[in-house]
């Protein structure tokens, strides 16, 4: 042992702090190492910035998931943040682990380098090197880089030999000394000699001190330089216990199982450098290395180097020539119409304003390629519609982009695009979630090249549940105790002074003072927000000039052809990253199916794009009769539609806007809601505003009224005004604001605002800043819940089929969409083997002879043949409902779908077609179909698409004689699905089958393989069936738990009669009893709430076969009847009905729970 | 041949089992209402409780806190040791009626309700009508602090059923068993889920219900077990009565007329009692696997102690000398009353020797020396140390030496010759490690947290070099104060010269939570 290895042994001396001995950590991972790193990139820099560190570099496990909240937090702090990753490279066997006499469970993986970026170049083949091997696995998994591809792609890139995961600490415990220095001569061949550094780390083991030395010994063997790192994995030490569970996740297996693999000590965390230079006193090279590899690494996430694609033109046009060009297409044709004719002028300045400023800022590009795809959208039927702040730009309306009028709104372009905002536009497209809007991501992936464009990724950090999980296993509890906390754990969203966590485990039946419970809760505290894993972004796409790979790793994704870039939304928006967001939206696709189901079914062509202003549609909406529509139909716009009263489409556009979180906490909600009722009078802060909040009735809603406020009284520019309002918005920085309102307030003084009256303005301006809400995306929403509105009150039949077909959405489950179109007198008819397609589908009444139908429809509901035929003489009913075509229980009659008596309709004011009278099939003011809905075999759990179809495609040959038919036709079918199919009753309509219990005792026989002796005979002659029909709450038992809806009578129709004896009203009922009486009411729970923004109360919506009641329950209560509120399907109500502007709730004073025999 | 008398079953089915246990010795508790905690902590669920309870709103499932949460509510933790003292009582009291016995309790039930029937043929003479015989054994059971009901029919599984799901006494005339059992609800079968969920949403409920099906069509359908569960709910189905028979448990006992002081006296009887049960365990060709000697001591005491051999064996001898060897090593405080020797049987044990295998001692012998090793250095301090998987140092358990066959005779001399000859060509010096047990408490004198000087209660040491710390801690999840395994240490080698003058390496080590310095080991 020569001077220096002794002296380098001899630890723990105090060293002086001198400049020399300033160290950077230069191997740190973070959370993003997912689940071998506990600490948040950003809390890695907030460690450092407090430690004085001038720099670290972060080095993540095959990726650089955590550098671009890395680099963003070093920028806040002044730290340098230095860019690397850990790469596994298969080559190079496997990383070291315990040695094989001592008992352990590591897995084998393969040794891991670490990789700093010394330049742009160098960061661009990091992330070509690990696209490189990513990609190559044909899923998604960790992958793992080869020699080959190091050697492809190492310029610009300093490499560390890597602590105990490094392949030189594998050669050297298992291959010795000669070995690890022929790979040490590799490495710095691959790397260069001056970019290639032996490792040295001390976390106090013996075993690492002896490799320590045989490094130092090969450094000097082989004229290569040493550096000190910490191999950091958590940024304090206490952190080493959320890093024990994460091992302990990542290895499936427990604390008190994970020996070895957990962490030896407490070593692994960001050390000052007085520490580290006294560790490594012996060393002070490795030391001053650090300092001298991070004044090396120059590169840093500003110079990404990312283009956004520039739109391919023809030979001698410009990108700005050819968008000019398109844009006065998408304005002749726009503004063309005589009715808006007048407006043309008025847009063809604003366009030019707008090209001027989209030419300036170099966007051109980037909004063909936005019309790009929807130009794709439109040659291939998709709909698409952009909502967000591009709903204020003429340019967008021109392309097609958007289905907003911003110029006869008046919506101000500077919200969407100012010059000095410094950042991309950002266009969001809705497309019909499924089948087509993957259509449309596959063709940006064709279009720009696999390496071109990639999602973004989503990071799946852990929450309530999921950490309250993984700690429990990790403590080791059992299936039956996790399930408990777990479940416990979902409602951690509390408030109120009893909503403590220990008072809600006590609730459950824990103890938290118990020291196990404790130090689980404080675990599941901890582990919040940690990341978990990647997953994909819904929709949000970056495209790429030239090699996306090059700018950020790509990876595979776990759906089959797409593939995901390391960053998320937010990340990729810091980098300055374009993305196009493609997002699925359900209500879209409703809208798709619906535009093919109406020219099939009603003969006739429908236009989303020139839908008539129909005061029936409003009506409707006034009376909160929304469920189903676009963004109307939550508890909170049912009790606030009523008193805002729509009666044209700006006010929907309110309507949408108003009932959010953030009006409410603004507390705008309501001063607009008394001045709608005319119960406050209109005023404004200055008179000069008066144009501006007119339409508002003087309190300002919008985001962009902020900003026209600005530019009205203080003159500000549009791009002064959108600085203002993301300044306020945001309230980042006081200093930056306080000049804006300083240079408001001059801008007002010299208007001749008087002080009060600017204070009165800026106040207003505060207020609702954080919480005011784009005018332009309310306005695109509010023309999708117009849609969807319209489309509903006159062709229920295909909205509610598309609905269905569209699950999950919404707020409501398609039970109570059932029960709702029924109640509006759709008819819905039964899963049926010969009728039924995998989706929902409308049927003619051709399809089926009535009496047949009826018959039908009273056999799905266990009536026998002479019933049967005895009531389907009567008129068509909802099914197994008696009565006749029209009997709708009463004050059901859907007056809300009669056609205005004047026969006028006005136009949704952005459109430009005449309009005719509203068709509707229920009253038979146009001569359309009596469709009704057959619901599809997709409804019944447990049955397999493939086997689905395959009865389809067999009932194309004809339709099955018998259940033993069926078996023998759709061989996929096995026992259990044609069990679910009797039990749902789907098999009635077979011959020889009487019920669903004779179905069932059918399929029992014929479900069973029949051995090869038998097979092909004929089948034994069926003796009668010995079951009984099943009961009307069996059925509906059996619906519910086969189905999930019935298409039968609603739960509490059947205890009607009951009920009513008992003294309880229908929700009906309740809307005909004066206020304050105090009533009774029971039915089924469709949805509880318990807002932020309610102080503690409880809203549920209760329904029963007549409609919908709104419930309210006091704090006080719900404490009292927690369990029953919270988990009960059917309650009964007492309680004081307050009727307001025709909005009826019922104040509980008494909660229990409606004991139903089926449920 | 026509049996001479009607079969007659009558069954005895005991609710909340664990409560009934703890509460028939504890009366003073019969009137309170009272539930039974069952699980691990901070877990436990009310696994069982009385009627008080019941009314009270306690349930089975409540936790403890829920439980707590009700006034008055006793809660006492379930004591498996007491059910099976009350499941015995419960036996006994039936076999005063009939030594034909066979267990009813369903398996699923996991020791909630105690169920048995009794084969009663044939004792109308002695008991009465069946009428006064369910009454006298209700009668029975009660005055043991038992509640129960009992059901009496000719077909055991009809009495099985009907125990089950009334109370008081049934008594089913003969020919009436379908009608007994026809409102029964059908999961009073217990069947398995899947014909269970069938029976369901065919709108089966109840037993007539199931036994009205057409046979051949139930067979059809759901196989031939259908059949049973049919005939089960006829109250048909033939039952091929298993009595209980005694265990057979190889156990010596022997009571001294007067105190026995001398060791070779107790052996003398001792060496009769194993030659019995060698005996009794050889007719059935079986060895004694291990042999609990417990001795009863002047005074009440009482001292219990095992020999396990490594081989099962009958050799009398053998089996004395670890006899002697064990109650040589652990004496008895006093002098014994009575001597019980019961012994575990096991298989006899065969041993395939190698024709080139080196000759090994007999198993038997080891076992005699590893009793004698015992003796000296305690029951746990001798055999195999096996490493833990866990960073805490020096941890290991101590496994009993095994005979494993480890291959063919040749393999095994291969591997011995090969131990025998290690490789030359590792020239790494080998460094010994000579514990300190146990540990010497040192006092350490630091300089800037690293140590520079140190004395043990004999002279001082100057450090001349130190490395470390080597670090290491662990277990910081273990929070129950009766198991803190929590570890938190510095390790240190030194090079030291002491007050002698004499060099030492050594391994000092201290615990960081309590600061407390050691001297663990010596490098030689």
């Amino acid at each position: 042992m020569d001077a220096r290895t002794t002296a380098g042994l001899e630890t723990g001396a105090t060293t002086p702090m001198t400049q020399e001995h300033e160290y950077i950590e230069l191997h740190a991972a973070s959370a993003f190492s997912f689940l071998a790193g506990a600490s948040q990139p950003e809390a890695l820099i907030e460690r450092a910035a407090e430690l004085g560190m001038s720099a670290v570099a972060l080095a993540d496990r095959n990726g650089i998931y955590g550098a671009a909240r890395f680099h963003t937090m070093a920028k806040k702090t002044g730290v340098r943040a230095r860019i690397g990753a850990e790469i596994a490279v298969s080559t190079f066997g496997d990383r070291l682990t315990p040695a094989a006499w001592l008992p352990h469970q590591f897995p084998a993986e393969p040794a891991r380098l670490t990789l700093l970026c010394a330049s742009q170049i160098g960061y661009q083949n990091l992330c070509q090197l690990i696209t490189r091997f990513k990609m190559r696995e044909a899923t998604k998994a960790e992958g793992a880089a080869t020699l080959e591809d190091l050697e492809e792609f190492s310029s610009g890139l300093i490499c560390l030999s890597g602590g105990a995961e490094g392949p030189l600490a594998a050669a050297l415990t298992n291959k010795g000394q000669s070995e690890a220095g022929k790979l040490a001569e590799r490495l710095s061949s691959i790397y260069g000699r001056g970019n290639y550094y032996l490792e040295l780390q001390r976390h106090g083991q013996r075993e690492e001190e002896i490799r320590n030395q045989s490094l130092i010994s090969l450094a000097d063997s082989l004229n290569l330089s040493v550096i000190a790192t910490n191999g950091v994995q958590y940024a304090i030490e206490a952190d080493r216990e959320i890093l024990d569970v994460l091992t302990t996740i990542r290895h499936h297996t427990s604390l008190d199982k994970a020996g070895r693999l957990l962490a030896q000590s407490t070593a692994r965390s960001l050390l000052p450098a007085r520490h580290m230079a006294a560790l490594f006193a012996d060393i002070p090279e490795a030391i001053a290395n650090t300092r001298m590899v991070s004044d090396r690494l120059e590169f840093t996430l500003d110079n990404l180097g990312y283009k956004f694609p520039h739109y391919p033109v023809g030979a001698g046009e410009t990108m700005d020539g050819f968008l000019a060009q398109r844009v006065e297409e998408g304005v002749r044709k726009r503004y063309g119409s005589p009715a808006k004719r007048a407006l043309l002028a008025k847009a063809r300045a604003q366009v030019e304003h707008e090209l001027k400023l989209i030419a300036k800022l170099g966007f051109a590009g980037y909004f063909l390629i936005v019309w790009d795809l929807i130009r794709y959208c439109q040659n291939h039927g998709i709909l698409a519609q952009g909502r967000g702040s591009a709903a204020n730009s003429a340019v967008c309306y021109a392309l097609e982009i958007t289905a907003v009028d911003p110029v006869g709104m008046e919506l101000l372009f500077e919200r969407f695009l100012n010059e000095n905002r410094g950042e991309w536009p950002d266009i969001d497209l809705d497309l019909p979630s499924g089948d087509q809007r993957e259509q449309v991501i596959q063709y940006v992936y064709e279009r720009y090249g696999q390496l071109g464009a990639a999602m973004t990724a989503n990071v799946i950090s852990y929450r309530g549940r999921s950490a309250a999980r993984e700690v429990g296993k990790a403590l080791d509890f059992t299936e039956d105790q996790l399930a408990r906390l777990s479940t416990l754990v979902g409602h951690w969203e509390w408030r109120g002074a009893n909503d403590t966590l220990a008072h809600n485990f006590a609730q459950a039946g824990f103890d938290a003072r118990h020291p196990r419970i404790a130090r689980y809760l404080d675990l599941c505290m901890r582990m919040q927000n940690l990341p978990r894993h990647l997953g994909q972004h819904s929709g949000g796409m970056v495209i790429c000039a030239g090699m996306l790979n090059r700018v950020v790793p790509l990876e595979r994704a776990s759906m089959p052809g797409r593939t995901v870039i390391q960053w998320d939304k937010e990340d990729c928006a810091d980098m300055g990253l374009i993305k196009v967001d493609l997002l699925g939206l359900g209500m879209m696709a409703v809208l798709q199916d619906s535009i093919e189901l109406i020219p099939r079914h009603y003969k006739r062509e429908i236009d989303l794009a020139a839908l008539p202003e129909d005061p029936v549609v409003y009506e409707t909406l006034c009376k909160a009769d929304t469920v189903g529509m676009f963004q109307v139909e939550s508890r909170a716009q049912m009790a606030s539609i009523p008193h805002n009263a729509p009666v044209r489409f700006y006010d929907l556009v309110v309507q949408v806007a108003i009932i959010r979180p953030g009006p409410i906490v603004g507390k705008m909600m309501h001063p607009y809601m008394r001045r709608r009722q005319g119960k406050e009078e209109v005023t404004y802060p200055h008179p000069s505003l008066e144009p501006v909040l007119k339409r508002t009735l003087g309190v300002p809603l919008f985001q962009e009224q902020l900003l026209r406020m600005a530019m009205t009284v203080a003159s500000f520019s549009g791009a002064e005004a959108e600085e203002l309002r993301r300044a306020v918005g945001m309230r980042r920085s006081m200093q930056r604001m306080k000049d804006l309102e300083g240079r408001l307030r001059a801008g007002m003084a010299r208007n001749g605002i008087k002080p009060d009256a600017q204070d009165n303005i800026v106040q207003s301006i505060s207020s609702f800043a954080m919480y005011g809400f784009p005018e332009s995306h309310a306005a695109s929403f509010a023309l999708i819940a117009y849609a969807s509105a319209y489309l509903k009150v006159h062709y229920l039949a295909a909205f509610t089929c598309g609905l269905l077909n569209n699950q999950p959405m919404g707020f409501y489950s398609p039970a109570v969409l059932i029960k709702d179109a029924q109640r509006h007198g759709l008819r819905v008819r039964p899963i049926d083997v010969l009728r039924s397609e995998w989706l929902c589908t409308l049927e003619q009444p051709a399809d089926e002879p009535a009496v047949e139908q009826e018959s039908i429809a009273l056999k799905g509901h266990g009536f026998s043949r002479a019933e049967r035929v005895a009531k389907s003489t009567r008129a068509l009913a909802p099914e197994g409902m008696p009565g006749g075509k029209n009997t709708f229980p009463q004050g059901l009659k859907p007056s809300s779908f009669l056609a205005p008596s004047d026969g006028t309709v006005k136009t949704v004011p952005f459109q430009n077609k005449t309009s005719k009278p509203s068709p509707n099939f229920l009253t038979g003011t146009e001569s359309l179909p009596y469709l009704s809905l057959r619901i599809g075999l997709n409804y019944v759990k447990g049955l397999r698409q493939a086997s689905a179809e395959a009865i389809v495609a067999a009932r194309r040959n004809g339709d099955f004689a018998s259940v033993d038919d069926l078996a023998a036709r759709v061989p996929e079918l096995s026992r259990k699905e044609l069990v679910a199919l009797a039990h749902v009753g789907a098999l009635n309509r077979l011959g020889a089958v009487e019920h669903r219990r004779d179905a069932l005792w059918q399929v029992e026989q014929a479900g069973r393989p029949v051995g090869p002796l038998l097979r092909g005979a004929a089948p034994v002659a069926q003796a009668a069936n010995p079951l009984r029909q099943m009961e009307a709450d069996e059925r509906l038992a059996a619906d519910y738990a086969g189905t999930g809806i019935t298409t039968g009578p609603h739960p509490m129709a059947w205890q009607r009669a009951e009920l009513q004896r008992q003294g309880f009203l229908s929700a009906r009922e309740l809307e005909e009893c004066s206020s304050e009486r105090r009533v009774r009411l029971a039915g089924r729970v469709i949805c509880r709430q318990r807002p932020g923004t309610a102080k503690g109360f409880v809203f549920l919506s209760v329904e029963d076969e007549t409609g919908i009641a709104n419930v309210i329950i006091t704090p006080d209560l719900f404490e009292q009847n927690r369990v029953v509120v919270t988990r009960s399907r059917f309650l009964s109500i007492t309680g004081k009905l307050q009727k307001q502007d025709g909005v009826v709730h019922l104040k509980a004073q008494q909660v229990e729970v409606f004991e139903l025999a089926a449920f | 041949m026509t049996p001479l008398h009607t079969p007659l079953y009558a069954c005895i089915h005991a609710e909340e089992f664990p409560a009934q246990a703890l509460l028939r010795l504890r009366t003073d508790l019969a009137v309170q209402p009272l539930a039974v905690l069952d699980g691990k902590p901070p877990l436990e669920t009310v696994c069982s409780l009385n009627r008080p309870a019941r009314l009270k709103g306690a349930e089975v499932g409540l936790t403890r806190l829920e439980a707590e949460a009700l006034p008055g509510l006793q809660l006492l933790p379930r004591s498996l040791e007491t059910e099976a003292a009350a499941r015995a009582v419960l036996l006994e009291s039936a076999a005063q009626f009939s030594p034909r016995l066979e267990p009813a309790s369903r398996m699923e039930d996991q020791g909630l309700t105690c169920a048995c029937v009794l084969d009663i043929t044939g004792t109308e003479r002695l008991f009465g009508p069946p009428n006064d015989l369910a009454a006298r054994l209700r009668d029975a059971l009660t005055e043991a602090g038992l509640r129960a009901s009992v059901a009496v029919s000719a077909n055991f599984h009809t009495a099985r059923l009907k125990a089950a799901t009334s109370r008081g006494i049934t008594v089913v005339a003969p020919g009436q068993e379908a009608a007994a059992l026809g409102k029964l609800p059908l999961s009073a079968l217990g069947l398995p889920p899947d014909p269970a969920e069938i029976f369901s949403i065919w709108g089966i409920r109840t037993l007539d219900e199931l036994a009205a099906l057409p046979e051949s069509d139930l067979v059809a359908r759901l196989g031939p077990q259908t059949v049973d569960w049919r005939r089960l709910a006829q109250g048909t189905l033939p039952h091929a009565f298993q009595p209980m028979e005694a265990a057979f448990t190889l156990e010596e006992f022997c009571a001294f007329e007067t105190p026995v002081e001398q060791i070779d006296s107790l052996l003398f009887v001792g060496a009769r009692m194993i030659d019995c049960l060698a005996t009794r365990a050889g007719a059935r060709a079986l060895s004694l696997a291990s042999m609990e000697i417990e001795m009863k001591l002047d005074g009440g005491a009482a001292t219990k102690r095992t020999i396990r051999p490594a081989l099962a064996t009958t050799d009398r001898k053998f089996l004395l000398k670890l006899l002697q060897l064990e109650v040589a090593a652990h004496p008895p405080q006093a002098a014994v009353l009575a001597l019980t020797l019961r012994a575990q049987a096991g298989q006899s044990s065969k041993v395939q020797l190698g024709l080139f295998a080196p000759q090994t001692p007999e198993p038997s012998r080891l076992d005699v020396t590893i009793a004698r090793l015992k003796a000296i250095a305690g029951e746990d301090r001798v055999g195999s140390p096996v490493l833990l998987d866990t960073h805490r140092p020096g941890s290991f358990r101590m496994v009993g030496f095994s005979v494993v066959e480890t291959g063919t005779g040749v393999a095994r001399a291969r591997r011995m010759v090969e131990r025998a000859e290690p490789d030359s060509g590792d020239t790494r010096p080998c460094m010994a490690l000579r514990r300190v047990r146990p540990p010497t408490q040192v006092r350490v004198q630091l300089d800037a947290l690293k140590p520079i000087a140190f004395r043990d209660r004999e002279q001082s040491y100057q450090v001349a070099a130190a490395y470390g710390p080597w670090r290491s801690s662990g277990c910081w999840w273990s929070t129950e104060a009766c198991n803190n395994e929590y570890w938190n240490s510095e390790e240190w080698d030194v090079l030291a010269e002491s007050s002698s003058g004499a060099a030492a390496s050594c391994l000092l080590v201290r615990n960081c939570t309590n600061n407390h310095w050691q001297l663990e080991a010596f490098y030689d």
